[in-house]
């Protein structure tokens, strides 16, 4: 993960808030850290997953990044801009180069226009182009997501939830985008369908140069389209690798726990993992704990861990890791368990 | 695989759907038809039965169907046909022009607070508040006293006391909507607030607000009664209400003068509820599957 400038997307001390509550007397404000302090790059053409379980912030994270969320602090850089300090005419031209593939087909479709209508969305608020050049670009997007012609004219309730989900990704297509952020672009769809939608998204991705960020809770999906992957818990990312070294050897407890939960029709690989149980939930977000945010769930954890909170690290070959019980020589704390 | 012309589906507007809907429900097709006949009437009724209805034209209290005059007379010998056709025109126009008002208050308080939130949202909720706890009648008997008994501010005051629900309806709805995946797309797609408020988030917010303005039309009218029952109307046109209230120390002795106006502000009304109804269940998704 060298710090190069052939990044597209380029994401620093990233954080989000949400106001809670605020007292007008006192002054006072509660604010809930969705994101919090997260640093992560996109190589151009390659695909980074963020995973975590439901509220750990990977939603929020993607969509800050697409300035679809207010950030408070830190830095975005997508393709040499800063994406926090333009506005207007730089923000629109902006636009056209990151767009979103979103989890539910159901309600990211505008049940009042036509798919045709869907799709020009996008072109018609950021580009200028004719009505006559946006009709062959929704001719060629349709054919490319595999949808009929005649289907354009069709309202989205008339479509399953794969075709709706290919609307979707041809709505995000449209700009000629260099980003594409899938946000559990499948985890709607059942199996069948899934594997239809990831082959899709894959097939566009050398076919059009796409850079993806792809955020899903599913280990078994991520380990289909991703080179790199980051593992989100409560806001932060707690590890942070590539594909190959994340998956054959997880650092942080929570990552090991993540992968033993993958479902395999493998017998052999069934009985050679031991499923690794967390018990209980996340810690109340607006209050985190003072140490590390997994403390109370993990099963390995230390004195240190309640006290102090870690930091993440390089440990060898570009592994980062937030664990007080990971050093330099790279071994899971979770090793006896596994 | 041989029928690739069955396979072709055909594209419906969720407005083709809606209406439908509406066309099973037998009651409320037949109060749209009746309701169509009342507007025929508004509209054409003064000119096809030209009589003025200020003229006295017989004698007082002459029961309906003596001497040609179907509905009879009231207690200055006016021809109660002539007003009821004239008091339809003023009737509806009211009906209409106030429900407008009220949807075009209430829509843009309720699209604002329900888009913008934070202290938008405080501040217009606590005015709706303000206007939900005045006694309606009270206040818009207030309005009109001042301002003088025309049908111009006769509306304005039934439009100003009856917005808050329509504003309430419609902050609801965009409060749903505007967390909805679509309205995220559409935004980072590169529209602007102006394009979602009105063109992305109303236009699904609609169904609600269509309802609850066709049901506005009818207590509008009711209103309107009211008002002019209690004298508050403009003494130079006739409507229903009005001709109930100058009727009313007569109710006793020809009970016909109040009845007929009474029966036709009745079936207007209730046709419109029925109306309202029928598109209530035509637009609301989860009564479809039933």
């Amino acid at each position: 993960m060298s710090l190069t400038n052939t990044a597209l997307l380029k994401v620093e001390n990233l954080g989000v808030r949400f106001l809670m509550k605020s007292n007008m007397l006192l002054g006072k404000k509660t604010y809930l850290y969705a994101v919090d302090d997260v640093s992560f790059e996109i190589q151009r053409g390659e695909t980074l997953a963020i995973v975590g379980e439901s509220g750990s912030g990977k939603t929020t994270a993607a969509l800050a990044a697409a300035r679809l969320v207010k950030a408070y602090t830190g830095k975005i850089t997508l393709d040499n801009t800063d994406m926090l300090q333009i506005q207007k005419e730089k923000l629109r031209q902006a636009r056209t180069k990151v767009q979103f593939i979103f989890q539910d087909p159901y309600s990211s479709l505008n049940p009042r226009l036509r798919a045709e209508e869907i799709v020009k969305e996008p072109l018609n608020s950021l580009t200028n182009f004719s009505s006559q050049k946006k009709q062959t670009l929704v001719n060629d997007l349709f054919a490319a997501v595999g949808l009929r012609p005649e289907q354009q004219r069709l309202f989205p309730h008339q479509f399953s939830g794969g075709q709706r989900q290919r609307i979707g990704i041809a709505r995000a297509l449209a700009t000629q985008p260099e980003l594409i952020i899938c946000d559990e672009p499948v985890s709607a769809l059942d199996v069948a369908v899934q594997a239809q939608i990831l082959n899709l998204l894959r097939e566009l991705q050398s076919k059009f140069e796409l850079t993806y960020l792809f955020i899903s809770h599913d280990l078994g999906v991520v380990q289909h389209m991703c080179d790199q992957i980051a593992v989100m818990y409560m806001g932060k990312i707690v590890e942070y690798a590539d594909r190959l070294s994340l998956f054959n050897s997880p650092l942080h407890p929570y990552t090991s726990a993540l992968l033993s939960a993958i479902p395999s029709v493998d017998q052999k690989r069934r009985e050679n993992t031991k499923r690794i149980l967390i018990p209980g939930d996340p810690p109340d977000p607006i209050n985190p704990p003072k140490g590390c945010r997994f403390a109370n769930r993990c099963p390995v954890a230390k004195d240190i861990c309640f006290q102090k909170e870690p930091k993440l690290q390089n440990t060898k070959d570009n592994h980062r890791v937030a664990c007080h019980l990971v050093d330099e020589t790279a071994v899971s704390p979770l090793k006896h368990l596994l | 695989m041989n029928n690739t012309d069955k396979n072709i589906v055909k594209a419906r507007h969720p407005f083709t759907e809606a209406f439908e809907m509406f066309s099973k429900n037998i009651a409320a097709v037949i109060a749209l038809i009746v309701l169509f006949l009342i507007i025929l009437i508004a509209i054409f009724g003064p000119t096809l039965y030209p009589v003025d209805p200020f003229d006295m034209v017989w004698m007082p209290f002459s029961p309906p169907g003596e001497e040609g005059f179907i509905f009879g007379t009231d207690y200055l010998g006016r021809d109660l046909v002539a007003m009821i056709v004239h008091g339809a025109r003023v009737s509806i126009i009211i009906g209409l022009s106030a429900a407008f008002v009220t949807v075009f208050i209430g829509v843009s308080v309720g699209a604002m607070a329900g888009f913008y939130r934070g202290w938008v949202e405080e501040v217009l909720m606590r005015i709706t508040e303000f206007f939900q706890v005045l006694p309606t009648l009270l206040f818009a008997m207030v309005i009109v006293a001042l301002f003088g008994a025309s049908l111009t501010m006769i509306t304005i005051a039934i439009g100003a006391v009856s917005w808050t629900a329509v504003a309430r309806i419609t902050r609801a709805e965009f409060l749903r909507i505007r967390e909805l995946e679509y309205v995220t797309a559409s935004r980072a797609s590169g529209a602007n607030n102006f394009i979602l408020m009105f063109g992305i988030i109303l236009p699904n917010a609609l169904p609600p607000i269509i309802v609850q303005a066709a049901l506005m039309v009818g207590s509008a009218i009711l209103f309107e009664a009211g008002l002019s029952f209690l004298g508050l109307t403009d003494p130079n046109v006739v409507s229903w209400g009005q001709v109930i209230g100058s009727n009313r120390s007569y109710l006793l002795d020809a009970s016909f003068t109040v009845t007929i106006p009474g029966a036709a502000i009745f079936i207007t009304v209730l046709c419109i509820s029925l109306v309202g109804d029928g598109l209530n269940d035509a637009l609301n998704p989860k009564l479809r599957q039933r």
